[in-house]
């Protein structure tokens, strides 16, 4: 299964704020290393990093690395983007919805409400990391 | 495969081991006041993303 996981869900997981969920989740997709993708956007790496110290974020950027390639946000189809946003997403969430569409994930990891409002018609799900582990 | 497995557990415990050692930005907050702070946090990454584009 591939995945997108919001920044909220590293900057839990990495235990800023407890949530149990979101740490089972890290531990299991590295346990599971092979069996799904993660993806990740710039946009999102510059979230968590705005919570890390300098000498954390290379542990962080080599982490990531091991999963996955950092995808730069402007590779991303500018069209896909504005289709989110006309469904109501700011602009931001709207490039994180675009992002998980173009790299053709199964399922957006988030806690964010503002993406867990469903809309019926998307090509990937949203789901929290208590639905996800459920899924996988 | 296994070696980056094992790479991860580390990279990963340490950064959490580090992180559990100072004071978090979120103390005091409840999740959704954590949720609401990371969305402005995004706000702020997104246009500055703009600014340097203009």
């Amino acid at each position: 299964m591939r995945l997108v996981l919001d920044a909220n869900e590293y900057i839990f997981a990495l235990g800023f704020f407890r949530k149990v969920s979101s740490e089972s989740l890290l531990n299991f997709l590295i346990d599971n290393f092979s069996s799904h993708s993660i993806c990740i956007c710039r946009t999102i790496v510059e979230e968590v990093r705005a919570n890390l110290t300098p000498n954390e974020l290379p542990n962080f950027i080599k982490f990531i690395n091991i999963f996955t390639t950092i995808e730069e946000d402007f590779f991303i189809p500018f069209e896909i983007g504005v289709r989110y946003e006309t469904k109501g997403l700011k602009e931001a969430d709207a490039l994180i919805a675009a992002f998980t569409e173009w790299v053709g994930a199964d399922v957006l990891v988030t806690e964010n409400r503002h993406f867990l409002n469903r809309h019926p018609d998307l090509p990937f799900k949203i789901l929290t990391a208590e639905e996800c582990l459920k899924l996988i | 495969m296994k070696n980056k497995k094992a790479e991860a557990k580390k990279l990963w415990d340490e950064l959490r081991d580090s992180v559990s050692k100072r004071p978090s930005p979120f103390a005091g907050m409840t999740e959704e006041e954590v949720i609401k702070h990371l969305r402005k946090t995004r706000k702020k990454v997104w246009e500055k993303k703009l600014a340097a584009r203009t």
